[in-house]
């Protein structure tokens, strides 16, 4: 068969493609016939009250010399690593607002960092493909820095995210913008297992995050360029488990919900949705409406009991949303004290107490439940 | 044995910490204090050695000139290559050959198919064998090394006629620039004590993954400028450039590399996108990033050898950004206008893509040919005058 066929066959089977692709949307459209805000408003179910003194920055952490574009909190002790433009992880004390570690990164564009489930290690990644892990423990050199001890290579792009395994600090997961995620064997250094890239149900553009289910750590999600996140099974690698369709722009972060059998996702196109893992439906969609440009969704994190949803945007503002209702309760954006600038990365520490946000502005901030306020 | 040893000991240590925890933290409370202040104290220490350090970023289109420059600047301000960085190319340099070969030969036969003239494009006969064994060689991931056997069968099939009829073609196919200059030194390339010269590690050419960086000080002239730069390459990124460009907010400048021999070429990432065109988008896309708004931007129209050969033969009206092209006149005269045509494009779109609140933003043009070492020297003079100038002006020295 001649190159030109071939390439005319191509293009009828992907015309055929995305026929089918659209009239599985339809399906879905025709099955959809409330979403979880609708339902419970059905139910009469009310939003959470929130109010300004319900949340506040209780610390501000002060150090990069560079926009913060990554943070992580460690499972059990309130230790946060971030990772900045400056090229350095900081490892700081919650309670305290002090450092405990700086280490100047070898290559300064980092894009990503993660904490051991065991706060022993920092795994980080960006620009130089390489996704390199720090053991804490290990003696300073001459210079005050901290050497790598691990560095895991195989990457054809920038890392984007990673996330450790969780209880297992010996497995890791990253995604790259080579389309594909690996998942990794640390003390080897070697690819145990590589999703997507030549096979056909990998993501088609740049991955920029992925979440591991903390109630089952063999399934993790990913959201890419593409559009869509996907949910895969660690021990397949071959193909997705199922394909997430909704998002019109970038996906750029997903993550569980504390459940285990839904996650969220957020995007460029400027809302954030709640997909159900086991159906494949959108079961929300998170959107505010703007006049004028419509600000990136950059990062999100659930609460501890997920009826609340944390996102932060490009435009500074970090908007608390009630996950039920579908409505926004506070907007840590226009409290004192707030970021000046984008918003890239947000977590939640382990009890659910705080909330920690990291900004282009080169600060961290800390958010806790204030007063009598319940963590939920 | 001793690292297991180490890493237990590191455990156990930790353990420790978990069981008293409480207690730890209270006493440790006047040490973290110290501790943080001496991680305070390195990070303005190392944060004031860095300011001195001008960050200077390559971009470009694929196969712009972006590495070779990067090597350029590693040859003349730095210790170059030593033997064994140079023999560390001999993989990539084989490499090259053999893709070369490999396009070239699986190219002819796909103009055989497909062209009214077919028959120019076949093989004869004889070499029919050679051809099918280089192609399936040049597929592999990993090459045998270039042995004079293998040399020979190679030059063999570039001497067939129908390989330099679709060399001549090749601007249609994905033949890299190396071609000829490796071709005409097989001899060389495949003896058995075959050190690189530097030439040949200026025309390896190789897809850089991730970014690489070097920091260099351009001696001579005026010594006491002490100027240190930092140069980085991320041209291996083949990816969404808008999800990591950010990064690079602060730079002192950029140095855009187009090769401006390329207005009759496709990319090898989509055959039906001129590069020309691609580089054009690009260009004004780095333009108009709001991390670049005072970003100084250094175009580097490059590869001008094999444009002022390629100019007189195909009309740059291939292009259509360049559609409007009235040749004048011939010879060199002409490549002269034909260069000053592009490179009017080239600052109209610098104009139309700059926000009036930027037109202050340095702008400066070179025309480069990233192989020829001194006409690199000379350039990156410029652009140290260019940019110390902007630092005194910058600091009100001006």
């Amino acid at each position: 068969m001649s190159v030109a066929e071939l390439k005319k066959r191509h293009i009828a089977a992907t015309a055929t493609v995305n026929a089918l692709r659209e009239q599985l949307k339809q399906k879905r459209i025709l099955l959809l016939d409330t979403d979880v805000a609708g339902y419970a408003r059905s139910q009469g179910r009310t939003p959470v009250s929130f109010g300004p003194t319900d949340l506040v920055c209780c610390r501000t952490l002060q150090g990069h010399t560079g926009k913060v574009y990554s943070l992580d909190w460690t499972s059990e002790k309130n230790r946060i690593v971030s990772a900045s433009q400056d090229g350095r992880l900081i490892v700081w004390n919650s309670l305290t607002s002090q450092k405990t570690h700086a280490i100047k990164l070898p290559c300064a564009w980092v894009m990503t960092c993660a904490f051991s489930p065991n706060g022993q290690s920092v795994a980080c990644g960006g620009l130089d493909s390489i996704c390199s892990i720090f053991n804490l423990n290990s003696p300073n050199d001459k210079d005050g820095n901290l050497t790598v001890s691990r560095m895991l290579s195989g990457h054809k792009g920038y890392v984007s995210s990673c996330q450790y395994v969780p209880d297992e600090d010996t497995h890791l997961i990253t995604s790259s913008g080579d389309q594909t995620c690996i998942l990794w064997d640390v003390t080897t250094a070697q690819r145990l297992s590589v999703f997507g890239g030549e096979f056909p149900s990998g993501h088609t553009a740049d991955v920029l995050s992925v979440s591991i289910n903390g109630s089952n750590s063999k399934m993790f999600v990913s959201g890419s360029c593409d559009a869509t996140a996907r949910l895969w099974d660690t021990r397949i690698a071959s193909r997705a488990v199922r394909t997430f369709h909704g998002h019109e722009g970038d996906v750029s972060t997903v993550k569980f919900f504390p459940d285990g059998y839904r996650f969220g996702t957020g995007s460029d196109d400027g809302t954030c949705r709640l997909f159900d893992m086991r159906t494949g439906h959108q079961l929300q969609v998170y959107h505010q409406q703007h006049d004028g440009e419509v600000p990136l969704v950059t990062s999100i994190a659930f609460s501890i009991s997920g009826r609340l949803l944390f996102v932060g945007y490009s435009n500074g503002d970090c908007y608390v949303w009630d996950t039920l209702m579908a409505k926004v309760v506070l907007n840590l954006g226009s409290l004192q004290n707030s970021h000046e600038g984008r918003i890239t990365c947000l977590g939640l520490s382990a009890d659910g107490s705080a909330l920690c946000t990291g900004s282009w502005d080169r600060n961290l901030k800390i958010w806790a439940f204030g007063g009598h306020r319940k963590v939920i | 044995m001793l690292s297991i040893l180490v890493e237990t000991m590191g455990l156990l240590c930790s353990k420790k910490q978990h069981l008293s925890e409480a207690d730890a933290e209270e006493n440790a409370q006047v040490d973290n204090s110290a501790l943080a202040a001496e991680i305070e104290r390195r990070i303005a220490q190392e944060t004031k050695a860095e300011k001195h350090i001008q960050k200077l970023l390559l971009l470009g289109a694929g196969e712009s000139g972006k590495s070779t420059i990067f090597k350029q600047i590693k040859l003349l301000f730095q210790t170059g290559f030593d033997e064994a960085e140079l023999k560390s190319y001999i993989p990539v340099i084989h490499a090259n050959v053999y893709q070369t070969i490999k396009i070239l030969h699986d190219g002819s036969k796909e103009f055989a198919q497909n062209d009214e003239n077919s028959s120019k494009y076949v093989l004869s006969a004889e070499n029919k064998d050679i051809g099918e064994k280089l192609s399936e060689i040049g597929g592999r991931l990993d090459h045998p090394r270039l042995t004079k056997e293998l040399a020979q069968d190679i030059e063999t099939l570039w001497k067939d006629a129908a390989i330099q009829e679709t060399y001549a073609r090749g601007n249609e196919l994905q033949v890299p620039d190396c071609a000829h200059y490796f071709m005409e030194n097989l001899q060389r390339l495949s003896d058995v004590n075959y050190v690189p010269t530097k030439e040949d590690v200026l025309y390896a050419r190789v897809r850089t993954t991730g970014v690489v960086e070097i920091q260099f000080s351009p001696v001579g002239g005026n010594k006491k400028s002490g100027e240190v730069y930092r140069l980085f390459d991320v041209g291996g990124q083949r990816n969404e450039r808008r999800k990591w460009i950010h990064l690079f907010e602060g730079v002192t400048a950029v140095i855009f590399c187009a090769a401006i021999s390329e207005y009759d070429q496709m990319l090898f990432e989509d055959e039906n996108k001129n590069r020309m065109m691609e580089t054009k988008e690009l260009f004004d896309w780095v333009l108009k990033q709001q991390c670049f708004e005072k970003t100084s931007f250094m175009l580097f129209l490059n590869k001008f050898d094999i444009f002022e050969k390629k100019v007189l033969k195909v009309p740059l009206n291939v292009c259509e950004w360049f559609k409007d092209y009235q040749p004048v006149s011939t010879g060199k005269q002409e490549i002269e206008h034909a260069y000053e045509f592009v490179k009017k494009k080239f600052e109209e779109l610098y104009f139309q893509s700059t926000a009036p609140d930027r037109v202050d933003r340095v702008f400066k043009i070179y025309r480069t040919t990233a192989l020829d070492q001194k006409l690199v020297k000379k350039t990156f003079k410029l652009v140290d005058e260019t940019l110390r100038r902007r630092n005194l002006f910058e600091a009100g020295l001006l």
